[in-house]
Parts: structure tokens; sequence; C-alpha cells
């Protein structure tokens, strides 16, 4: 189910008042497993087993791993649960688009090769909770961790809905910790973690789908070619929209989580406001790129070996990052763009060691990083290189005459919340959430929680699903 | 001055076990806020329905894909042999299921939707050997033959329809929306603001939206909105949104309406083959529209070239209500659709119509049509 669903408001209200019982702290996690695995059926029940099976292997390869005397035995158990995992994101993910880039290719060698359609669908949330739980064998393979004194605390971190389909992408050593000894939300702790799910979903309710998606759909998924002001309406709108819709389910997790007595990683840090790109990255999806940079950046040599091995490790990653939002060639651009950012920067930074930038040129670069930004989303959103193409041109003022496609109101639309959004990350850029809401005064929190809450329910969403939600 | 809630990410520790996350919660009277946010909240919600109450609004079903789902589930659970009416707006909001219902003793299932050309759900009764019953298609002319389809999800949504979809529906239809008036997609905050008076853009043609036209019940049973038989005001915005229709300049490329007007009638000819193949007697219906609506639909649709050409090519029997002087003469606030408190009396009519002349009373039926 999604956050943004009357089905999950009466959920988390049984959840919540489950949680608050008397029960021994073992029937509590149970109580959280079963409802977790429910809040996860409620899309589709027989997907259940993918979890059951990425819980298991995981498991069972981590016990494996501590057991193993020697280090072929050991490697035989890590590749075990890397095979299972990525077998299976391979095969609901990815078995289409292989199989029609294989097609492509034996149809360039003149060979006419027609397979069956696969029609497969997409198990919600695969990518997140494959990740979560390759984590888990690979730390303990690494010996950066030991694996869970039981089954029920680790199924517990791989299935704990709060962050199962969409992230954060958490770490078993930051969550299984909190489910060994008893917790539960103190009442400042409930109430907060309410606040930040208002937060959440207002960015992904109002923000997100009320006001940016209709502007994005309008230049992207419409067949008329935008000039320069619409191609970037339209990108600046879904420059937004992305941001609110998944930092929107991030800060509803986290909240949600808190309301159980639970902390959850930050995933977002103000990205807009970051200046290059290795700060955009350590402020975007700050759990996957923390991740790609622990189980495959480091691993592939990183900056250890020198600098030819690093651009490639660097490029390698990105691409694969890319690859991991979805069996695309556009999102592959999308990580090689980015790869090609960080190396670019990367070389700069090298070439110009000594440049610290005034307060000016602080800003220009920043803006420059965010408009660089935006050229990537191009090919994030667009379906096909031929779209994403016609809207590369149209921002670059070369589309000719053509008829405007958005109307004064999603302009204004763009420019208001986006021209927001980029500046209030610029204002918190150093800061955080909570120390702004610690300086305000209470009347003034009331006041923006109360107005927050009701622009969400006159908003009247759709109970639309969250964009990360098919990665 | 330090942020004390300042604390480092998964960025700032590079290859080493995350540890537990810090969460700290910033220091505030928070029952007070939490009282006091709650306090705003309802007043504020208080005046918006108040505000959409005093406005003419009054709490319904909403009419979406999640509704239609639950009706179109009803012949897959065994009332395949119903009556089911599919079409567009007039089908649907002019003909009364319980005034059908107390005529026929059964109820029609309700599967019309407005601004949606019956075609697909028609390929889809077509394809379901389930359906046995009667169906009657509603003919929109501007809806049909140029193949409109803003509800043309409807049919995949009510496959996919996940059990949280299911739940949520439920929850909406029996716990709010039979109680709030504002909420209705309508009334919607950026529905709300985007129709404000804002600057044409130049080389944008300023279009208005269609307005709220309908008010829906749990299975279907719709109305036009009394509002536009009842503020003048609202009944002229409802026309001049259908005016904005009526210009030649806004009629598509002749040649490309041929093309298809005849693309639909052919898919829809197939499809009633299908129907009519097992069984299934099937009735077209051209539904009362009135004042320049009716012009323009004579214009750029003339009958001869659209409905008799349907008619033609599918074989199958049509009622149109300009043969019928017990079908005419209703009162049709904004010329596309009949008064509500009109419209029991010419669902009356059209059963009586449909019995006479086409179907003949049926063997269960409570009473004989008039």
């Amino acid at each position: 189910m999604v956050f943004n669903s009357l089905t999950f408001m009466v959920f988390f209200a049984c959840v919540l008042a489950m949680h608050s019982l008397p029960f021994s702290w073992t029937t509590k996690k149970i109580n959280l497993i079963v409802a977790s695995y429910l809040f996860y059926s409620a899309w589709n029940p027989p997907f259940v087993i993918l979890l059951w099976v990425s819980t298991v292997v995981d498991w069972y390869a981590a016990q494996g791993l501590v057991k193993a005397r020697r280090q072929a035995a050991r490697h035989a158990w890590m590749v075990l649960s890397v095979v299972a995992n990525l077998g299976m994101l391979g095969y609901f993910k990815y078995g289409q688009f292989l199989l029609d880039n294989f097609t492509a290719v034996m149809s360039a060698l003149g060979v006419a090769y027609h397979p069956a359609h696969y029609d497969i669908v997409l198990p919600v949330g695969i990518s997140f909770y494959t990740f979560a739980t390759m984590s888990y064998t690979l730390d303990v393979y690494l010996r950066r961790a030991l694996p869970a004194q039981n089954l029920l605390d680790y199924a517990l971190f791989v299935t704990f809905f709060p962050h199962l389909v969409a992230g954060p992408i958490m770490r078993p050593t930051e969550l299984v910790p909190q489910f060994e000894t008893p917790r539960a939300a103190s009442p400042q702790q409930l109430r907060f973690g309410l606040a930040l799910m208002t937060i959440g979903l207002f960015n992904k309710v109002v923000l997100a789908d009320s006001f940016l998606s209709h502007v994005a759909e309008s230049v992207y998924d419409g067949d008329k070619i935008p000039g320069t002001l619409d191609a970037w309406a339209g990108t600046l709108a879904f420059s937004g929209q992305i941001f609110c819709d998944f930092a929107g389910y991030s800060t509803t997790a986290i909240g949600a989580a808190l309301c159980l007595g639970f902390a959850m990683s930050d995933n977002f840090r103000f990205p807009y406001a970051a200046v290059g790109f290795s700060d955009f990255w350590r402020r975007w999806h700050i759990t996957l790129s923390s991740w790609l940079r622990d189980y495959l950046y480091i691993p592939l040599g990183g900056n250890r070996h020198g600098a030819r091995r690093t651009y490639a490790a660097l490029m390698t990653t990105m691409l694969l990052g890319g690859l991991w939002h979805g069996a695309n060639w556009t999102f592959v651009a999308w990580g090689g763009l980015h790869g090609l950012y960080l190396a670019a920067e990367r070389a700069l930074r090298a070439r110009f060691a000594n440049y610290r930038p005034g307060p000016l040129m602080f800003v220009v670069l920043g803006l420059l990083t965010y408009a660089l930004v935006n050229v990537t989303w191009v090919f994030f959103r667009a379906k096909t290189f031929g779209k994403a193409w016609v809207v590369l041109r149209g921002m670059l003022g070369q589309s000719g005459a053509v008829k405007p496609i958005l109307d004064t109101f999603s302009l204004l639309c763009v420019l208001v919340i986006v021209g927001g959004m980029v500046a209030t990350h610029w204002l918190m850029r150093g800061r955080t959430l909570e120390s702004v809401i610690a300086r305000a005064p209470a009347v003034l929190v009331s006041i923006v929680w109360g107005l927050l809450a009701f622009a969400i329910v006159i908003a009247q969403g759709a109970g639309s699903a969250f964009i990360y939600f098919q990665f | 001055m330090p942020d004390r809630y300042a604390r480092q990410t998964a960025a700032d520790r590079p290859g080493i076990a995350q540890p537990v996350p810090v969460r700290p919660v910033p220091e505030q009277p928070w029952g007070r806020i939490l009282l006091g946010a709650a306090l705003l909240f309802a007043l504020l919600l208080g005046g918006w329905e108040a505000y959409w109450r005093a406005y003419g609004v009054t709490p319904g079903i909403a009419n979406d894909s999640g509704l239609w789902a639950i009706q179109r589930r009803r012949i897959d659970a065994g009332e395949g042999s119903a009556t089911v009416i599919v079409g567009s707006s007039r089908a649907f909001y002019d003909i009364q299921l319980p005034v059908w219902e107390r005529l026929d003793g059964r109820r029609p299932i309700q599967l019309a939707f407005e601004g949606t050309s019956p075609l697909t759900f028609v390929e889809d009764l077509a394809d379901d050997p389930r359906f046995t019953g009667r169906l009657i298609i509603g003919i929109d002319p501007q809806v049909f033959f140029q193949g409109f389809g803003l509800h043309k999800d409807a049919i995949a949504y009510a496959r996919r329809q996940s059990p949280s979809q299911r739940m949520g529906q439920w929850l909406s239809m029996h716990v709010l929306e039979p109680r709030l008036a504002f909420d209705d997609p309508d009334f919607a905050l950026e529905t709300v603001l985007a129709r404000q008076a804002w600057p044409p853009r130049p080389g944008k043609p300023s279009l208005t939206q269609v307005r709220k036209l309908s008010q829906s019940e749990a299975d279907r049973n719709t109305h036009l909105w009394s509002k536009l038989a009842d503020d003048a005001q609202y009944r002229e915005l409802a026309r001049s949104i259908w005016r904005q229709r009526f210009s030649p300049a806004a009629d598509p490329p002749p040649g490309e309406l041929r093309k298809t007007i005849a693309a639909q009638i052919e898919r829809m000819a197939r499809a009633v083959a299908r129907l009519r193949a097992r069984g299934v007697p099937v009735l077209f219906l051209r539904s009362p529209s009135d004042g320049e609506y009716l012009a323009y639909e004579m214009r750029l649709f003339p009958r001869a070239a659209t409905w008799d050409a349907l008619l033609a090519a599918s074989g199958a029997p049509g009622l149109h209500f300009q043969d019928y002087p017990q079908l005419q003469g209703y009162y049709l606030p904004e010329w596309s659709h009949i008064a509500p408190a009109e419209a029991e009396r010419y669902t009356a009519a059209l059963y009586g119509v449909i019995q006479h002349d086409f179907w003949g009373p049926r063997a269960d039926s409570a009473s004989a049509p008039r």
C-alpha cells in the first residue's frame, strides 16, 4: 500500500495501537513483521514469497560465511547470496530488457529471432530490498559486521514496512541492533514523527502530484515539440516532482519509523543546493549512493589504484547505478552523464587544487550544478532517446517556431514551487530541519503543521504511486 | 552558532558498517503544537466544507475507475445475465436505475463513463463469455465517432486493482464520500486554482475545462447535478464551455474525421457481431440533445453518415430519440443532459419504447411497460 492512501492511514493506526499494547518485545516484533508482510502483500500477495526467498537466502548465506573456515567457502557463500539476489532482480526487472536487446543484436546480425513476450510484473520495491539484504551478507563477508543473533530480528530488518519498498536503503547494522532491545516511541518522538509524515505527504500529494506532475507530463508525454520555455519548465517541474516525490517518501518513512520508536537514516540533504556533483551525490539518495560506493566503487578499486582505474570505477558505478533505476538505456545514459560529470569534476579539482570560489562564484557554481543535473533529468524522464533529444533541443533553443504547450498557471506553478524549493535548499544548505524547527516559535510550527495537513486533504490526491516504486 | 542537531550520514562514513542512525527530536512543546495544529486543521477543513456546501454541493460518491470496477466485477461474480448499459455521459446521467428496476424487476449494471467512447467497453464485454445479458450502447456522436477516451483506462484498472486499492475504495465510499461535500475532483486544490482567471499565454488558446456536471450514487446511478437546472449563472457557464467546441474552427480536419468515424464504426460492428453471435441482444441508443449542441452534432455528425452508417454496418437495432415523440421535449439545461427532475420520466418512457419496439417484456419483469 502507498503512504498517501486511506488504507495506509487505517493500517498505520492499527500498527501504532498494537505496538503500544503491553505485549512482550518478541510479540511486538512478530506483530511488526506480520504488519510488514500485510503492507507488502496489499500490492500483490504472491510476491511476499520473493521477500521470504531474499530473507532466507541471505540469512543462511551469512550463517555459512561465519562457519566457513576456508576463504574459498566464504567466497562461495557470498557469491551464492549475490547470484540469488541479482538473479531475482535480473529475472523480474531486466528479463524483458535483456531479451529485447538480444533480439536487436540478432536482428542487426541478420538473424530473425522473435521470442515470446515476457509479460512479467515487476514486484514493487524489489531493487530496494535486494540491496538491503545483499548488504547484510556483504558486510559479514567483508568482516565489517557480525550476523544477526536471531532470524526474527533479521527478517524484520528486511521487511520493516517503512523502508521496505522505496528506502531509505537501510544497512543491517543500522536497524538490527534497534530490534534487539525493547523500544517504544516517547510522546515527543511520536508527535515529531507525525509532523515528519505530514511534511513528507505534503511534498508528495500537494507539490509533486497536484502541481508539478501534470506540467512534466504535458511536455514529456505529449507529441508536441516544446520550445525553450516549455522544455525548461517541463524539466524543472520534473526536477521538483521527483525530489518532492522521493524525498517526500523518505521523510514519511522516517516519520513512520520514529512513531514506532525506531531511527532511520537520512536520505536527502537539500540536494539542489549542491555545489559540484560529488556534493550532489552526498545529498541526493544518500543511502543508494553510499551503498554503491561501499559495495561497488570501493571493491572495484575506488581511488586506490591510480587515475585511470579510478575513472573506470567511477563510470562503472554510475552506469550500473543508472541501470538500477530502470531497465532502459535512457537510465544508463542518465547514470553515464552523472559519471562524466563526476569524472570531469575530479579532473578539475586536481587541476585547480588551490582554487577556492568566492561567495558569488560559489552560488554560480551551485546554479550551474543544478542546471547540469536538470540535463540529466531529461534522460531520466523521457521514455525514449528520441523524446529526450526533442526536449534537449528545446532547452537549447533549437526547436524553431513552435506553439506554446504550457499555460500561464502551469508556468506559475513551476516558478513558485521549483523556485521556492531551490531557494529553500540554499537557505537550508548547512542546516538541519530539526535545528530550524527548534528555533521557530511553537505557534508558527503549529500553524505550518495545520496548514500542511489541510493542504494534503483538500488536494485530494488520487493515491498515485511513488515514482521510485517502479525501481 | 553550531547546529546541535547536525549529524553525519552514510555519505560521511565510507567503507564501514553504518552505525544506528541518530534521529533527534527538536526541543519544542510538541503536545501543544499538535493540539494547535489539529484545531487549525479542523477549523480550516470545516470552513472549506461549509464553503462548498454554500455553493450548492452535497456529498456524493466519486465516480472514478474504482467505482466502475465494482460494477464491472458484478458480471464476473454471477450477474452476467443482467442488462448492462455502456456509453458516454448521456446514457450515464439520463437513465435512472431505480426507475428501470421498478419497471423491469432487475437493476441494470451501469458501465457508461462520461467523455469516453463505449467502444473498448463493448469489446471487453464481447471478449467475456460470462456476459450473456442485454446490452444498451449509448452513442453520443461527438464522443463515440471521435473515439474520445477520458476514462479508457478503467478496464485495465479493474483488472489490476490491488487489495490495497480495493480497501481504499471501500473506506472512501463508506466513510468519507457520503459525509464530505468537498471530496470531489472538481473542488481539488489544484483544479480550483487552475480555473482562476490567469492571464492567457500569448499563442496558447485558453480553453475552459468542463466543470462538475453530475452526482453519483454507490452503484453508479447518476444524474445531472441539480445546480445546472437551478443556477442560471452556472448553467450559462456550462453552455459556454460546450460552445468552445461548436465553432467550425475547432473542427478536426474533415479527412481525418471521416477516417476516425469509419474506424470507430468498423471496430464497433466487429465487437457487436461477436456479442450477437452468442445471443446477446444489443441496442444502440441515441439520447436526446438540444439547442446549440444538437445543431453542432447535426452539422459535424450528420445522422446519415454516422448513426445510420453504424446501424447498417453492425446490423444491430438502434433507438434514436428523434424517432419517438415520447423521448422528446425534456428540459436539457446545458443542451446535452436531461434535468434531474425529468430523468425519471424519461427513463420510464425509454424503457417503454425499448420493451415495446425492441426487446419485448421480460419473463421475470415486475410490471409491463407503458
